[in-house]
This record gives C-alpha cells, structure tokens and sequence, in this order.
C-alpha cells in the first residue's frame, strides 16, 4: 500500500505535489547551473605546466546578475507557496467533523456530531471536504498522512485543523512525525475513505453501544473483563461507562489493525497482544498483566464479538 | 624537496623542550596551536562515537522489524548521535581549526587570551565526558538532540538523562562562547601591521562573523537549558501546559538558538572553501568583497529564520509566510557564494589535490543540500516532508557533504602546517572516493523514503513496497563511510610518522601560516612577512607582476 | 598591534553575550506575564518599596566604584581600598536584601513550582543574584590584590573589565526592577 507524497489522492495533497514539482524544475535548473559549470572547469581547466593563470579577481556585473537571478527565482517560490498555501489551509470557521487526539502511542479518534468515538482508523466520507481537528493528551505529536494531506502537529492544550477531502475510497496511511518517545515508530493510524452511504452506516454502527454478548466465551469475557483492571483504562460503551485512558474497545472488531498499525487484526494476534502487550510494543503504556490463558480465550473472544 | 630541512613534527622527541613531560605539556598548554590539535584529537574521538552510533542506527534500520537494538536503546542512540555530532563534534571542530590557523594568518604569536583558551577546550572536554556519564548513569537522553518540550519534561523523561544533557550542553556553551570572545578580540586587536579588516583571509573573516553568531546564538541556548532544568529540577512550569507554560515556548527558544547553530556549524567551512579553492585554482577568490559582505547577510539573516523548524506547529499564516520569506531570503547570499567559487576555478590551473577534490564535492553536495533547503522554505512542501527521512537527507547534505566535506579538504590542507608531514595523496584519493561515494549512496536515497513516508526517528519502520532495499542502500553506505574514515585515520597515524616532509609551503599557497615552519616555532613567525593585500605571500613573489 | 584594551574588549563581547541571555530571561517573565491571574504573582507578592531600599545600595556601589578607579588613576592608593571596599559592602547588603525577599517569598510557599510567576521571578531575580555574586568575588579579588601590591596598568586593564562588569550587572538590575517591580507598584 503507497503510502507516498507522489499518489496524491486529495486535492490538498495534490496541489502539494504540484507546488514540489514546480520547485523541483527550478531547484534542478540551479543543480544544472553548478554541475554543468564543474564539470567543464574539471576537464578544461586542469593544471598543466608552472605558469599562473591571469589573476582576475571579480567582476561585479556578473556578480550582482547572479544575485537577482537567484533572488527572482526564490521570489517566485514565495508567491507560490501563498498560493498552495491558501488552497491547501483555507480558514476554519466551524466546528471540526472529526477530532482526532494523539496519545502516547496511539491515536484517538472523535466524532462529536455522531457522538462516536474509536481509535487509529478514521473514516471519512469520499467526496467532501472534512475538518479534521487535532489535539493531544500528552506530548506533541503529529498527524501525518502523505496521500491525502499537510501534516500538522498535535500539541496538549492547543488544537490545530487540517482539511482532508479524499477523491478516492480506499485505505490511506497515516503515522505520528514528531517524535513522542519509545513507541514513536509504531503510533501510526489509517484512514479508510469510503462511499457516502458506507461511512453513514459505519458512523451509525460505531456511535451505537456495543451488542453485550449473550453467551459463551464472549460472555465469560465481559465478567472477565470488568473482574480484571481492563476497565480501569478502556472502555466499551454498554457494558462500561470510564474516562478511558487506553483506546475505547466498543468496535474493535471493526478495525482493520490492532496497535497503531503494528499489528492485523486477527483472534490469533489479538490474543498474542492480550499476553505480551510489552514484548510486541515494548514500553507501551498496556501492562503485561500475566493473563492465564483461559482469561485470554475469553477476552479475546469478548472482543471479537465488538464488531 | 630534497635540501628542504626536515622541520621538527609533532611526534618527534626534541620538539618541543625535551625535558618536560610531555603529558603534562599537553594538559598545561596555553599555546594555541597545542590546544587547537587538542579539539581537533578530540573532536576526531568525538566523531568516531557519533559515527558507532550512526553505524547502530543504520543495523537496526537495514530491514523492517529488526531488532538489533531495542526501542529504548535506539531512542538514546539516536539522541546521542545527533547530540554529539553538533556539539561535539561540528562546532568544536571547526573552533579547533580556527583556533589553530586564527594567529598564523593574522600574523599574531598566540590567541589575545591564551588562559581563557586552555579554559575553553576543557569545559568542552568535561561537557562531552558528562553527556557520556550519562550512559553510566542508566539512561541516556533519549528526547532527541533538541529535547522538545512536553517529552524533555520530568513527566516524561523521567531518567536523569536530559538532566546530564542539559549541564553538558551548559558547559560545551560556555566553552564556545568563551572561545568566540577569544577570536573577535584576537582579531580585533592582533593582526599584523597592514592587515586591515579587508584584507583578512577568508576563513579569518567568516571566523569573525562566525563568533558573533555564536555570541548571539549560545546565551539564547543557555537560557533555555537553565529553564529546562528549573522545570525538571525545582518542578516550575516553563514548558509545560499542565502549569500553565508553554511547550512551544521551548521551541521558539531553542531555535533561536538552534537556526543560527547551523549558519556556525557553516561558516568557517565556508572560510576553509574560501581558502582551499583560489590556492588548487592558482587564482584569487573570485569577488572577495561580495563573498565577505554574503556572510555578514547570512549572519544577520539567521537570526531571522527560526521559526522555519515550526511551520508544522500551526502557528498561523502569518508566521509561515514571514519565516517562509526570510528563509528563501537567505538562500541566495549562501547560495552566490558558491557561484563565487566556481568563477574562482573558471579560467584557472587546476591542481586536484584530495583537499580540492573535497572542496569541489562540497560545491556539488552542498548545493543539493541548499536546494533541499529551499524545498523546505516553500512552505507548503514543508507540510508535507519536515519531520520524515528528507530532513534527515537535507541536514546531512549540508552538514556533512557540506561543512565535513570542507573540514576534510582543510585537514589535507593544513595538515602538513601542523605535523611538517603531508598526508598521503593516494591514500587522500581512496578516502576521498569512498566517502564521497559512501555519502550519497547513504543520504541521497533517504530523500525518497521522506518522500514515499518514512518518518524520522523511528526504531523500525512497515515492510511497504521498496522501504527496505533503500534503507539496506542507506545501511550499506554508512559502512563505506565508515571504512573511508578508517582510511583517513591511518593516513594521519602514518603520515605523523612517516610522511613525506611538506616544508614551509608545501601548496604555493599565499596566506600568512605559510610564511613559517611547518609546523610553525612556539611564537609562530620569526618575521612576520609585511602586507599589503590579501595574498602577502604572492605579492612578494610578485613584487612588480599583478596585484591580487 | 593592539588597537583595543583587551581585557576591556574582552569583557564586552561577553557583556554582549550575558545581555542576551539576560533578555530571553526577561522575555520569559514578559511573556507569562499576563498568563497568571489568580494566586501570588508581582502585584500581591512583593515589597517594592523595601527592594528599592537594595536597589539604591547596588546602584550606588555602582558610583563608589567608579570614585575608586578615578583614586586609583590618580594613585590615590589608600581611597582607592576604601570605595573599593564600600563597593562591595554595598553589593554585599544587596545581596542581603535578595536573600531577605527570597525567605520572606518561601516561607509563603511562593516557589518556582508554585505558578508561572515563581517560576520567572525566582529564574530572572536568582541569575542575577547570582551575576552579583560573581562581581563580588571578583571585586574582592581585586581587593585582596589591592593589599597585596601595588596596581600597574595590567591591574589596571583588569580592574577595568570587572568594572564595566559591574555596571552592566547594575544594569540589567535597572531593567528588573523597572520591569518587575516599579509596574506594579505605582
């Protein structure tokens, strides 16, 4: 999956690439002017015998000529770039459509109308411009997602906005460009565009409370789950109500990764995570609970019931 | 050469008075030359460090999911790597240079403050022993190597690493303020008779800008390093938003300082650049009042573009706008200068000694790395690739195949001025080409990763299409590196003992240094040559022929 | 050729270098300033009319010091110990009075940790307590030196420097005070 600046599939992302483009034309037109000139000095100007070239010194003409070149070129630059600029970041005037809050090292994600909340997948409907708002709970982060759009710091006590339209469906990736400590490399997060009507059903589905198992595993699970200090820091809406300090769990069926991306969203790799949280993200903030292997048969069943 | 009297080098029993010992020479000395070579052992010590660590980071980044280092471990590499290389290495090293050439090219017998010298090599020496302490201690700084605020914060850095940074860089500061104070006095008061101010050598003048950089630059550093530590340490709110302070405080402070830190890790290379081409070209530097006035631009100018490391914090507009501007503004002055010194070379005889073989790799890599520069002015383009792998391709362009590259054409250069011996030219060549080679090999692809989404900072990265062919590229030539600088050292040991003698003036070169021994007598000149222009040594080989 | 007094020269650039670090100190205290509005801060904590009871001795050890360089020039040796000496004992009562401030503040538990208003005070007020310091121990020096021999030019020179040393500290106190104090006392 390209997750790259050249596959725009934004128009902010793609008058980014345009802007790059432009700037790549004028910086190889520099690059040529110093190569070029290099090369030829190298084969015609090598030393043969004592005597000393003629001594000149300078000549200011040619100076101040390759002075207002460079400075008309990089004057250029700037007027495009409030241009991009302006396209790109144009002015918030309401409230955000999603808010998204960078945690060490995951991502939470908001939907304030809808009144949903999930983690490290945001969805966004295919064809229209949403305000995407960020923040974050403990250091600076950043939202990054190269396909669809600028990056913008996450920063505590502060919120930022980018503008996202995505022209395509499809799964885009994103990941955390400020560093946040140990687990920076894996705080990374998709956003999966789709449909209209497919991102009104997902949204309707993940703002509902989640379905409580009504027997088996699952069931065992949710007694489990409440006996064991999980509810201390996640949350699944309709089964428990807690300000929730690690990702909400209400859907995580749903997701297509597990962990900021580390991970797909498997039974096996669930349990595998649910036994060695700290092995397969050593340092993250989920402790190694030393779970027996009946308690992780039967969580893992529970959550995969939250679809 | 062959009825050249072998001058006395550095190795050799009877130099200087044998009936000291020679440990507590070096530890005593006020002399400048003795101390210069002091910072440039060290820095070399220093740059081998950085160069392990970078090594590291490369293994665990070879292919996705490594796990040669741990998180934790490569968090603090990281941090380190880059802490060492800027304060350890780049400034000391070319303070150590300029602390070497300052007096000879001028004219002078030693700094104006020869104590206040020793005073300076040895707070940088405790500076840099302390920041390793920190590795003893348990934890290394692990917050990057400029430590962003919430993340430096007790809360979370909880380890006395950042505490060990940030003495270490509080000393290494004090060094390198005490060591500017030092050469804009010396210059100011102790050139020879008729070297006026406009007929400094370059690389004496760019020092000279360069040491009012570094009187502005540092304090700021200072100041905001006491703030981290009263945060840390007497639990005040300075950079935190839980007590009402400000995490991008921290920013604004630290590259106030951090935005100028780079123009002083550049100048004197510049200077070095300045000198090198002309004298390989057989000709004066092309517009040397246009060279000199670009740098005091430079200068002023850096003090202006700081918020260019903010252009993703959202500060707004008008923010992005005015730094965008005052960041391609500074472009061009740094940019003419290279145009300077390719009309230097044009119409010239060019000699291709390794010294001038890096000069001219510098104008080739630094140019890629200014231009990238430039891609990151244009501010929208920083949107999208500050803080991913083509910063990290950028800052080294610069850094290395800019002022390392010109620090290694002033090691080949100057080297015989202070050891009497010349380093071997075949070998120069073979370090020359692999790390030449081993550089873009190792850099220039890392612009693609930045490109294509690779973040910056990362212990280990998705196995997405190509990311690990080019950062197994990456790896590999960060080992060619490695071997082009084991080259380079064996030369240096071997041509200490052994090497050709270079005699006064080994270059033809025209600068005052060269108008003594090599390596030059404790007072530096037995006659000081007069002056009456910028090339002392050609005029007097040319009493009636062309003025430089 | 020595165009510039060198220790005086010296001293300058790094004058220049202090006057910096001095003016991100103060930018910090500025800029928080507005930040705290409830809880000790300038206008409820402190005691101008006392602090400028210090402020007086150390500008005025300013004037004695510059009446001991014009003894010394004039070899005036023994008046020149004398505001010598005066100098330092009112640089000394300053820092008595910095001392009597910062208990005082402490014994209300207003520390660096309590808001942003410890936190600038204490780190603008306490780097320049701590510049004073310097100057005294440096003056005092100067002094021990003064019994010790006789002052020639290089004593002079030097005794220069610390000069323009102390006043640039007496300086930045003017600034302080004005800043921190005087806007909140009138």
């Amino acid at each position: 999956m390209h997750v790259s600046v050249f596959s725009p599939a934004s128009p902010q992302a793609t008058e980014l690439l345009w802007l790059w483009n432009v700037c790549m034309w004028v910086c190889g037109f520099i690059l040529a002017a110093v190569t070029l000139p290099i090369l030829y000095i190298v084969v015609r100007y090598r030393r043969h015998g004592e005597n000393e070239p003629p001594q000149i010194a300078g000549n200011k003409r040619l100076e101040i000529v390759w002075t207002i070149i460079p400075l008309a070129l990089v004057g250029f630059l700037f007027v495009l770039s409030i241009r991009t600029a302006r396209a790109v970041d144009h002015h918030v005037s309401r409230e955000p459509d999603v808010v998204v809050t960078g945690h060490q090292w995951w991502w939470e994600v908001a939907y304030p109308a809808a009144n949903a909340i999930t983690a490290n997948e945001i969805h966004l409907p295919v064809g229209r411009d949403m305000l995407i708002g960020i923040e974050a709970a403990d250091v600076i982060h950043d939202f990054w997602v190269p396909r669809l759009g600028r990056k913008i710091d996450a920063i505590p006590g502060r919120r930022n906005f980018v503008w996202i339209r995505a022209e395509q469906p499809g799964d885009y990736e994103g990941a955390c460009a400020e560093y946040c400590g140990a687990q920076h490399a894996w705080m990374r997060f998709r956003v999966v565009a789709q449909l209209p009507a497919a991102y009104d059903s997902w949204l309707t589905a993940q703002a509902a409370a989640a379905i409580t198992p009504a027997s088996g595993d699952a069931k065992l699970g949710q007694t489990r789950f409440g006996e064991l200090t999980c509810a201390n820091c996640h949350n699944i809406r309709g089964i428990n109500k807690q300000k929730q300090y690690g990702p909400d769990l209400t859907h995580i069926a749903s997701r297509k990764m597990l962990a900021a991306e580390r991970l797909e969203n498997t039974p096996g790799n669930l349990k595998n995570w649910l036994r060695q949280p700290n092995i397969i993200k050593p340092n993250c903030e989920m402790p190694d609970l030393k779970l027996s292997d009946g308690d992780l048969t039967v969580l893992t069943a529970l959550l995969e019931s939250l679809k | 050469m062959s009825d050249v009297p072998i001058t006395p080098g550095l190795l050799d029993a009877d130099f200087p008075a044998p009936s000291e010992s020679r440990w507590l020479e070096w530890v005593a000395t006020v002399d400048h030359k003795r101390i210069g070579i002091l910072y440039l052992v060290t820095t070399l010590f220093f740059f081998c460090l950085g160069g392990i660590e970078a090594l590291l980071i490369r293994v665990q980044l070879a292919w996705p999911g490594n796990s040669f280092l741990s998180p934790e471990m490569y968090n603090q590499i990281f941090t380190m790597h880059g802490t060492t290389m800027v304060f350890l290495v780049v400034v000391p090293l070319l303070l150590g240079l300029a602390n070497y050439l300052t007096p000879l090219m001028i004219g002078a017998s030693d700094m104006a403050l020869p104590r206040l010298n020793a005073f300076s090599f040895w707070v940088f020496l405790f500076g840099g022993v302390l920041l390793y302490f920190s590795f003893v201690s348990g934890h290394a700084p692990s917050a990057g190597w400029f430590s962003y605020a919430p993340l430096s914060e007790k809360g979370f850095s909880t380890r006395y690493g950042l505490d060990y940074w940030a003495l270490a860089l509080l000393g290494i500061g004090v060094g390198t303020i005490a060591t500017a104070i030092n050469l804009i006095v010396t210059i100011v008061n102790l050139r020879t008779e008729g070297l006026t101010i406009r007929r400094l050598p370059l690389f004496v003048w760019m020092v000279f800008v360069n040491s009012f950089l570094i009187i502005f630059a540092l304090p700021a550093l200072n100041a905001s390093l006491v703030m981290l530590l009263i945060d840390r340490q007497l639990n005040a709110h300075f950079f935190t938003q839980l007590g009402g302070g400000s995490p991008i405080l921290w920013q604004h402070y630290f590259w106030s300082f951090g935005h100028p830190e780079v123009y002083i890790m550049v100048l004197p290379a510049f200077g070095i650049i300045s000198e090198v081409i002309p004298v390989f070209s057989r000709k004066p530097i092309f517009g040397y009042g246009f060279v000199a006035a670009s740098t005091v631009a430079i200068a002023l100018l850096s003090i202006g573009v700081w918020a260019h490391h903010m252009f993703a914090v959202g500060l707004g507009h008008a923010w992005d706008y005015a730094f965008g501007a005052s960041s391609l503004l500074i472009a061009v002055p740094t940019g003419v200068k290279v145009f300077n010194w390719i009309a230097t070379m044009w119409g010239g005889s060019i000699r291709f000694t390794t010294s001038m073989l890096f000069a001219i790799a510098f104008l080739f890599t630094f140019t890629i790395g200014g231009l990238s520069g430039v891609t990151f002015a244009t501010v929208p383009i920083d949107w999208q690739v500050t803080d991913s792998y083509y910063v990290v391709a950028h800052m080294h362009y610069v850094l290395f195949g800019g002022t390392l590259f010109g620090v290694m054409a002033g090691i080949y250069y100057w080297f015989p001025k202070m050891s009497g011996r010349l380093l071997s030219e075949r070998w120069g060549a073979v370090h020359f080409w692999l790390m030449f080679i081993g550089f873009h090999l190792t850099f220039f692809i890392q612009h693609f990763l930045g490109l294509d989404g690779m973040p910056r900072r990362v212990y280990t990265y998705p196995d997405h299409p190509g990311w690990a062919m080019m950062n197994l590229t990456s790896t590999i030539g960060a080992f060619v590196i490695g071997i082009s600088v084991l080259v380079l050292l064996t030369n240096i040991v071997v041509s200490l003992r052994g090497g050709e003698p270079a005699g006064d003036n080994p270059w033809n070169a025209w600068t005052l240094e060269w108008a003594t021994t090599s390596p030059p007598p404790e007072h530096n000149f037995d006659a000081v040559p007069p002056v009456h222009g910028p090339r002392p040594l050609w005029d007097l080989a040319h009493p009636q022929g062309e003025r430089a | 050729m020595k165009r510039f007094d060198t220790a005086k020269l010296a001293m300058s650039v790094f004058i220049a270098s202090e006057a910096v670090f001095f003016a991100f100190l103060i930018a910090a205290y500025v800029y928080y300033y507005g930040a705290v509005v409830q809880g000790p801060r300038a206008s409820n904590s402190l005691d101008p009319p006392r602090t400028l009871i210090f402020t007086v001795c150390l500008l005025s050890s300013s004037a004695t010091l510059w009446r001991a360089e014009r003894h010394l020039a004039a070899a005036h040796n023994r008046a020149f110990r004398l505001w010598l000496g005066a100098t330092i004992l009112l640089g000394a009562l300053f820092i008595f009075g910095q001392a009597l401030e910062y208990t005082g503040l402490i014994a209300k538990s207003i520390t660096p940790a309590r808001n942003l208003f410890g936190a600038t005070f204490f780190t603008l007020t306490g780097f320049h307590g701590l510049h004073v310091l310097c100057g005294l121990i440096s003056l005092s020096v100067v002094l021990v030196l003064a019994f010790m021999r006789s002052f020639g030019p290089r004593e002079i020179s030097g005794l220069g420097a610390v000069s323009m040393y102390w006043h640039f500290v007496d300086a930045v106190w003017i600034v302080i005070f004005s800043l921190v104090y005087v806007t909140v006392w009138i």
